[in-house]
Protein backbone atom coordinates (compact mmCIF):
# COMPACT_ATOMS: atom_id res chain seq x y z
CA UNK A 1 0.00 0.00 0.00
CA UNK A 2 1.34 3.36 -0.56
CA UNK A 3 0.17 6.66 0.54
CA UNK A 4 0.22 10.54 0.00
CA UNK A 5 0.94 11.78 3.65
CA UNK A 6 3.44 13.15 2.86
CA UNK A 7 2.26 15.29 -0.17
CA UNK A 8 -0.93 16.37 1.90
CA UNK A 9 1.56 17.43 4.58
CA UNK A 10 3.37 19.62 2.41
CA UNK A 11 0.42 21.08 1.10
CA UNK A 12 -0.90 22.22 4.19
CA UNK A 13 2.73 23.39 5.29
CA UNK A 14 2.54 21.17 8.75
CA UNK A 15 5.89 18.92 9.80
CA UNK A 16 5.73 15.44 10.52
CA UNK A 17 5.65 16.28 14.60
CA UNK A 18 2.75 18.47 13.77
CA UNK A 19 0.91 15.51 12.22
CA UNK A 20 2.16 12.85 14.95
CA UNK A 21 0.27 15.48 17.46
CA UNK A 22 -3.04 15.65 15.67
CA UNK A 23 -3.22 12.34 15.82
CA UNK A 24 -1.51 11.25 19.03
CA UNK A 25 1.27 9.16 17.61
CA UNK A 26 5.07 9.47 17.95
CA UNK A 27 6.48 11.22 15.05
CA UNK A 28 8.52 8.14 13.72
CA UNK A 29 5.25 6.47 13.09
CA UNK A 30 4.41 9.05 10.34
CA UNK A 31 8.18 8.98 9.36
CA UNK A 32 7.62 5.07 8.98
CA UNK A 33 4.45 5.76 7.13
CA UNK A 34 5.86 8.01 4.95
CA UNK A 35 8.48 5.80 3.98
CA UNK A 36 5.95 2.88 3.24
CA UNK A 37 7.62 0.76 6.34
CA UNK A 38 4.66 0.87 8.66
CA UNK A 39 0.93 -0.18 7.42
CA UNK A 40 -1.26 1.73 9.21
CA UNK A 41 -4.34 0.59 11.27
CA UNK A 42 -7.95 1.43 10.31
CA UNK A 43 -8.50 4.10 13.06
CA UNK A 44 -5.36 6.22 12.62
CA UNK A 45 -5.61 5.81 8.60
CA UNK A 46 -9.46 7.52 9.61
CA UNK A 47 -7.69 9.92 12.00
CA UNK A 48 -4.98 10.82 9.39
CA UNK A 49 -7.43 11.41 6.63
CA UNK A 50 -9.52 13.40 9.44
CA UNK A 51 -6.38 15.97 9.46
CA UNK A 52 -6.30 16.48 5.44
CA UNK A 53 -10.09 16.39 5.07
CA UNK A 54 -9.64 13.54 2.64
CA UNK A 55 -11.52 10.12 2.19
CA UNK A 56 -9.34 7.43 3.22
CA UNK A 57 -8.99 5.57 -0.59
CA UNK A 58 -7.96 9.25 -1.86
CA UNK A 59 -5.00 9.33 0.54
CA UNK A 60 -4.13 5.72 0.81
CA UNK A 61 -3.95 3.73 -2.38
CA UNK A 62 -3.76 -0.05 -3.08
CA UNK A 63 -1.07 -1.05 -5.20
CA UNK A 64 -0.59 -4.57 -7.26
CA UNK A 65 0.18 -7.47 -5.08
CA UNK A 66 -1.66 -6.15 -2.39
CA UNK B 1 -0.26 -7.16 23.45
CA UNK B 2 -2.55 -4.90 24.63
CA UNK B 3 -1.32 -1.89 26.18
CA UNK B 4 -3.22 -2.59 29.46
CA UNK B 5 -0.53 -5.32 30.16
CA UNK B 6 2.12 -2.38 30.06
CA UNK B 7 3.46 -0.53 33.20
CA UNK B 8 3.75 3.38 33.69
CA UNK B 9 7.09 4.36 31.71
CA UNK B 10 9.01 5.02 34.62
CA UNK B 11 8.81 1.30 35.69
CA UNK B 12 11.70 0.68 32.83
CA UNK B 13 14.29 3.20 35.18
CA UNK B 14 13.20 0.74 38.30
CA UNK B 15 13.67 -2.08 36.21
CA UNK B 16 17.41 -0.96 35.34
CA UNK B 17 18.19 -0.32 39.12
CA UNK B 18 17.10 -3.84 40.10
CA UNK B 19 18.57 -5.92 36.97
CA UNK B 20 21.74 -4.46 36.88
CA UNK B 21 23.23 -5.23 40.59
CA UNK B 22 21.48 -8.32 40.25
CA UNK B 23 23.23 -9.20 36.95
CA UNK B 24 26.16 -8.52 38.82
CA UNK B 25 25.44 -10.47 41.81
CA UNK B 26 24.37 -13.60 39.15
CA UNK B 27 27.52 -13.27 36.72
CA UNK B 28 30.16 -12.80 40.11
CA UNK B 29 27.73 -16.17 41.77
CA UNK B 30 28.04 -18.20 38.27
CA UNK B 31 31.90 -17.64 37.13
CA UNK B 32 33.41 -16.67 40.59
CA UNK B 33 31.48 -18.42 42.91
CA UNK B 34 30.52 -15.50 44.91
CA UNK B 35 27.77 -15.67 47.61
CA UNK B 36 26.62 -13.76 50.54
CA UNK B 37 27.17 -15.08 53.72
CA UNK B 38 23.75 -13.90 55.42
CA UNK B 39 21.72 -15.97 52.90
CA UNK B 40 23.63 -19.01 54.20
CA UNK B 41 20.88 -21.36 55.57
CA UNK B 42 21.45 -25.11 57.38
CA UNK B 43 19.70 -26.99 59.79
CA UNK B 44 20.96 -30.33 61.43
CA UNK B 45 19.97 -33.67 59.77
CA UNK B 46 20.06 -37.35 60.93
CA UNK B 47 21.02 -38.62 57.31
CA UNK B 48 22.50 -37.14 54.41
CA UNK B 49 20.09 -37.16 51.90
CA UNK B 50 20.46 -36.30 47.67
CA UNK B 51 17.19 -36.00 47.74
CA UNK B 52 16.77 -32.28 48.62
CA UNK B 53 15.54 -31.22 45.68
CA UNK B 54 12.19 -28.88 47.30
CA UNK B 55 12.78 -25.82 49.39
CA UNK B 56 11.08 -27.72 52.73
CA UNK B 57 13.23 -30.47 51.89
CA UNK B 58 16.20 -28.95 51.88
CA UNK B 59 19.00 -28.57 54.41
CA UNK B 60 21.75 -26.76 53.71
CA UNK B 61 21.87 -23.99 51.19
CA UNK B 62 22.67 -20.14 50.41
CA UNK B 63 19.93 -18.05 48.82
CA UNK B 64 22.02 -15.75 47.18
CA UNK B 65 21.17 -17.50 43.31
CA UNK B 66 17.85 -17.34 43.99
CA UNK B 67 17.43 -13.61 45.42
CA UNK B 68 19.62 -12.70 42.14
CA UNK B 69 17.67 -15.01 40.12
CA UNK B 70 14.24 -13.45 41.46
CA UNK B 71 15.19 -9.64 41.24
CA UNK B 72 17.19 -10.15 37.97
CA UNK B 73 13.75 -11.50 36.43
CA UNK B 74 11.44 -8.60 37.95
CA UNK B 75 13.99 -6.38 36.76
CA UNK B 76 13.90 -7.15 33.05
CA UNK B 77 10.50 -7.51 33.64
CA UNK B 78 10.08 -4.45 34.82
CA UNK B 79 12.04 -2.64 31.67
CA UNK B 80 10.56 -5.44 28.94
CA UNK B 81 7.12 -4.48 29.94
CA UNK B 82 7.24 -0.82 30.88
CA UNK B 83 4.85 1.74 28.30
CA UNK B 84 7.50 4.17 26.24
CA UNK B 85 6.42 7.70 26.80
CA UNK B 86 5.23 8.19 23.19
CA UNK B 87 3.43 4.34 23.07
CA UNK B 88 1.72 3.84 19.84
CA UNK B 89 0.75 1.02 17.51
CA UNK B 90 3.66 1.20 15.39
CA UNK B 91 5.76 0.71 18.90
CA UNK B 92 3.57 -1.90 20.09
CA UNK B 93 3.83 -3.58 16.55
CA UNK B 94 7.89 -3.19 16.80
CA UNK B 95 7.90 -4.35 20.54
CA UNK B 96 5.53 -7.57 19.28
CA UNK B 97 8.47 -8.28 16.56
CA UNK B 98 11.22 -8.09 18.96
CA UNK B 99 9.43 -10.97 21.19
CA UNK B 100 8.78 -13.14 18.22
CA UNK B 101 12.35 -12.42 17.53
CA UNK B 102 13.67 -12.85 20.77
CA UNK B 103 11.94 -16.19 21.45
CA UNK B 104 12.98 -17.48 17.94
CA UNK B 105 16.85 -16.51 18.53
CA UNK B 106 16.58 -17.98 21.89
CA UNK B 107 15.04 -21.35 21.04
CA UNK B 108 18.22 -21.59 18.49
CA UNK B 109 20.18 -21.01 20.91
CA UNK B 110 18.88 -23.66 23.60
CA UNK B 111 19.25 -26.03 20.30
CA UNK B 112 22.55 -25.45 19.81
CA UNK B 113 23.61 -25.54 23.30
CA UNK B 114 21.73 -29.12 23.77
CA UNK B 115 23.78 -30.12 21.35
CA UNK B 116 27.40 -28.40 22.12
CA UNK B 117 27.80 -28.49 25.59
CA UNK B 118 27.37 -31.55 28.35
CA UNK B 119 27.48 -31.94 31.97
CA UNK B 120 28.08 -28.76 34.65
CA UNK B 121 28.98 -26.37 31.23
CA UNK B 122 25.42 -26.88 30.19
CA UNK B 123 23.73 -26.74 33.05
CA UNK B 124 25.47 -23.23 33.93
CA UNK B 125 24.81 -21.97 30.10
CA UNK B 126 20.97 -22.94 30.88
CA UNK B 127 21.04 -20.88 34.48
CA UNK B 128 21.57 -18.12 32.00
CA UNK B 129 18.95 -19.39 29.98
CA UNK B 130 16.69 -18.24 32.30
CA UNK B 131 16.75 -14.50 31.91
CA UNK B 132 18.58 -14.50 27.89
CA UNK B 133 14.94 -14.21 26.40
CA UNK B 134 14.13 -11.11 28.29
CA UNK B 135 17.64 -9.47 28.00
CA UNK B 136 17.49 -10.39 24.18
CA UNK B 137 14.32 -8.52 24.07
CA UNK B 138 15.04 -5.88 25.85
CA UNK B 139 18.24 -5.41 23.90
CA UNK B 140 16.79 -5.47 20.19
CA UNK B 141 13.53 -3.62 21.21
CA UNK B 142 15.55 -0.60 22.65
CA UNK B 143 17.84 -0.82 20.10
CA UNK B 144 15.68 -0.92 16.59
CA UNK B 145 13.18 1.95 18.51
CA UNK B 146 16.64 4.19 18.79
CA UNK B 147 17.27 3.71 14.94
CA UNK B 148 13.60 4.60 14.33
CA UNK B 149 13.57 8.02 16.44
CA UNK B 150 17.05 8.50 15.02
CA UNK B 151 16.22 8.10 11.10
CA UNK B 152 12.90 10.25 12.17
CA UNK B 153 14.65 13.14 13.57
CA UNK B 154 17.17 12.79 10.47
CA UNK B 155 14.12 12.97 7.58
Amino acid sequence: MKNNIRIERARLNITQADLAEKVSVSRQTINAMESNKYVPSTVLALKIAKVFGMAVEELFLLEEGD
Amino acid sequence: MSPRFLLSPRMKYAGLVLAIPAFVLMVAYLNFDFTLEFLDYSRPSEHFSFNEGFLFNLHQNNFTDELGGVLLTCGLLLMAFSREKDEDERIMQLRLESLLWAVLINSLFIMVSIVLFYNELFLTIMAYNICTTLILFVIRFNLVLYLERRKSLQS
